[in-house]
């Protein structure tokens, strides 16, 4: 597998406020309340369409390698100012805005995936993006896996304090915890010097995470690269910076060892003319201010910081959470369905090797955590077969259809295993066979038993979506997450978030409650 | 075992005395269901232990035993809604044992009532008729409402056509199911326990029908727990016990001058 294949087309962008996936919503748009296809119908285009896209997502691969004007990089996806999602959905940050200008100037095109650190660094090990540039620091460990470019930011390890807090110096932190973000040179500050300053770490996945551990009290403070906390306080995050940044760190964009030269060429090219022009520290006083450190007073009012002011300003970043939530959650339960009615009567065969498989997939899926299963799918298998490449839509759908279609083969078997035997023997009686007998007498009993299961699980599938936004699905959980990384207000968010959450899975409930009673016995 | 009267010599002889016109004449009539030697196990258990019976073209048998003496497993093997361990079975000529038979095609000859109605609880007392015929081609949509229409109207239902099962009282669920097992022009009808799920006041109207079916010189076979009615409409009687036929003979013998001690005991107790 050629490390310079262009990124596969038909995959959507984990951007947030990119377009839902076409093949999935134009599916799902000729399904009016009013004229009532027949469900089946436009279920099985829905899976026809979503098949297709996974075809085109896997199948599509180069035929040669030739200098390429593309280029997929991953960042992370909550680490201001170097990568946030803006008020109006849109990706903001030093890393975007140099990145974007660095290819204006060198005239390539980028697509910017935001998948988190950890994430985004995983994925470059497996081929899934060309670079890596997410407010990343050089160090020599790193340097033995990833070619850096040159420097573009010097950085710089910092404390952080609640405002009120009454620590000035690293040394009261004796007896203390703080929290770091795992993966970062803050956290390896915070372990070199825990010996010495007698503290306990705390690591947390997210920056996010970070702040409201010690907003909530799990810890006294944050280490943190200082634009971080320094642009932090100019949202209003209501931390002070405790001392001056340590141990300077140069940040650089990162490539696979040994590959996409080319890249790197361009970026410190255009790095050099955007310093030259002067476009660089624009960029880079907007978002840190002239002085970087020195945050101190100039910060402006504080924003309205209400539950209100969460919806009106990040509406459609959270529609569109909720639509991802929505879309992620049909097509896995539909194709979670079919596979159910496969390995459900599998289940039930009389021939052994068909009920060991289906047994096996049950066992297998359902008894392994569907957090392991997206890292699996979405990490592990590119690793495995470089040429099962997927986006973070395709690989959060199959690993939420495998796992769901587990339990929908338990549900669809046990369904057809309650209808009465007496039922089969009267249709075998009248001579109809195995076939009709299921089709005209046991299933459409059976479905009517499993009914209020498969709305539970539905709900079920539903909050699993939240998830996947580990691996990059812009889902509500995602948005939410974004959110709060940029304007600190987590309870706030929270409380929208699960309010959507809560409204959209009422409206669903209604509606099934309708269907049950309709096909009641 | 010296009680143990020959099946067969009972049905070569069934005497005159039988109830009804239908017994006349039964010596010359086509053997509609001859069973050799049936053995039926489930798992260590035998349920069957060799069963001999030679039923002719509209001969109506009822079998009684104390429960657990295999009667229903054996009327159920009948169909192959079990499976026999050994011994054979010839219905209407084919042999169930036969590894060619289609199975299938023989049950579209034999209709089967059960205690428990089976009715199909998601489609009207109409669907529930016209399934068979429909689905299994025998005749059109058409048609088969037609009849379904008909043999409801036979079993005194006519106006509930439209009305889903579970709105139905015992008897008439019954009844449907009669009409649904007939729906298929059955040669021979079986009769598992009809009745014996029933209120007391239902179970008059069900064996109606079945009287009914009897006058018209259906074949059938009935288990029942109901003495007056197998007395009254078989022109044999099969008393089983510890799954064997202990005495056959026509309703007068089996009733009138039990022989077996076994038989004695059993109707000393029920009736």
């Amino acid at each position: 597998m050629s490390p310079l294949s262009p990124p596969t087309p038909g995959i959507p962008p984990a951007s947030p406020n990119a377009a839902p996936p076409r093949t999935a919503s134009a599916a799902l748009a000729p399904a009016p309340a009013g004229s009532r296809p027949p469900a089946l119908r436009w279920i099985a285009l829905l899976a026809v369409l979503l098949m297709a896209a996974l075809t085109a997502a896997v199948s599509a691969q180069p035929a040669h390698a030739e200098p390429k004007e593309k280029y997929v990089v991953g960042t992370d996806t909550t680490y201001a100012p170097f990568e946030y999602t803006g008020s109006d959905g849109d990706l903001e940050g030093i890393d975007i805005d140099l990145l974007n200008a660095i290819a204006k100037d060198q005239g390539f095109e980028v697509e910017i995936r935001p998948l988190g650190f950890d994430a985004a660094v995983q994925a470059l090990s497996s081929n899934q993006v060309d670079a890596v540039m997410a407010g990343m620091t050089i160090t020599d460990e790193r340097k033995e896996s990833f070619d850096f470019t040159d420097t573009y930011f010097v950085g710089g390890v910092q404390f952080a304090v609640p405002e009120s807090s009454d620590i000035s110096s690293l040394d009261q932190l004796k007896g203390e915890t703080v929290a770091v973000k795992n993966g970062t040179t803050g956290k390896d500050f915070a372990e070199e010097n825990k010996d010495k300053c007698g503290y306990t770490v705390d690591t947390y996945q997210e920056t996010t995470d970070v702040v409201d551990a010690v907003k909530s009290g799990h810890a006294v403070g944050y280490f943190d690269d200082y634009p971080v906390i320094a642009y932090g306080i100019t949202q209003g995050s209501g931390f002070k910076q405790v001392g001056d940044p340590q141990g300077g760190g140069d940040f650089g964009a990162a490539v696979n060892k040994g590959k996409n030269a080319e890249f790197r060429e361009k970026f410190n090219a255009g790095l050099k003319n955007l310093k030259k022009s002067g476009e660089y520290d624009t960029i880079v006083e907007k978002y840190v201010g002239a002085q970087g450190s020195d945050g101190g007073g100039e910060q402006a009012q504080k924003p309205d910081r209400s539950v209100l002011t969460v919806i009106t300003d990040y509406w459609p970043q959270l529609l569109h959470g909720v639509w991802l939530t929505f879309l992620s959650t049909v097509v896995a339960l539909v194709l979670a369905f079919v596979l159910g009615i496969i390995f459900g009567f599998a289940r039930l065969a009389r021939f052994a090797p068909f009920r060991w498989i289906a047994t096996a997939y049950v066992y297998v899926f359902r008894g392994t955590p569907i957090l392991v299963q997206a890292f699996f799918i979405f990490f592990a298998i590119p690793q495995m077969f470089p040429d099962l490449k997927m986006g973070p839509f395709v690989a959060g759908a199959i690993t939420l259809t495998l796992n769901t279609g587990a339990y929908m083969t338990e549900i669809i078997r046990g369904g057809i295993q309650a209808v009465d035997s007496g039922q089969t023997e009267a249709a075998r009686s009248l001579g109809l066979g195995h076939r009709k007998t299921m089709q005209k007498v046991v299933l459409p009993q059976a479905f009517r038993i499993m009914i209020p299961t498969f709305v539970n699980q539905g709900i079920i599938t539903l909050k699993d979506t939240s998830l996947l936004s580990v691996i990059g699905l812009a889902e509500l959980t995602y948005q939410s997450r974004q959110i709060i990384a940029t304007t600190y207000m987590s309870s706030q968010v929270l409380v929208v978030v699960a309010f959507l959450y809560f409204a959209v899975i009422t409206v669903l409930t209604l509606l099934s409650q309708r269907l049950e009673r309709k096909y009641a016995v | 075992m010296s009680e143990q009267t020959s099946p067969s010599g009972q049905t070569s002889a069934p005497g005159g005395a039988g109830a009804g016109g239908a017994t006349k004449g039964a010596g010359e009539r086509p053997e509609k269901i001859v069973v050799e030697g049936l053995r039926k196990s489930f798992g260590d258990n035998e349920v069957l232990t060799g069963i001999d019976l030679t039923v002719k073209e509209r001969e109506v048998v009822a079998i009684i035993g104390p429960s657990g003496s295999g009667k229903s497993t054996f009327l159920r093997c009948l169909n192959r809604l079990e499976d026999p361990t050994g011994g054979s079975i010839v219905i209407d000529g084919a042999d169930l044992s036969g590894r060619k038979v289609k199975i299938d095609e023989v049950r579209q000859r034999i209709g089967m009532v059960f205690q428990h109605f089976n009715l199909f609880p998601h489609m009207t007392v109409l669907e529930n008729i016209m399934l068979a015929p429909t689905q299994l081609g025998k005749c059109s949509a058409n048609e088969a409402e037609q009849r379904a229409r008909t043999l409801l109207d036979r079993v005194g239902l006519a106006e509930k056509a439209d009305a889903k099962p579970a709105s139905l009282s015992g008897g008439q669920k019954q009844r449907v199911a009669i009409a649904r097992a007939l729906a298929m022009e059955p040669e021979v009808m079986l009769f598992d326990e009809a009745t014996s799920a029933l209120d007391p006041e239902m179970v008059g109207e069900v064996l109606q029908v079945i009287r009914d079916l009897a006058e018209n010189g259906m074949t059938m076979i009935l288990v029942t727990h109901e003495m007056g009615f197998a007395r009254e409409v078989s022109n044999r009687t099969i008393f089983m016990d510890g799954g064997v036929i202990v005495e056959a003979g026509t309703p007068e013998e089996i009733f009138g001058d039990p022989q077996s001690e076994r038989l004695k005991d059993f109707l000393a107790k029920v009736l």
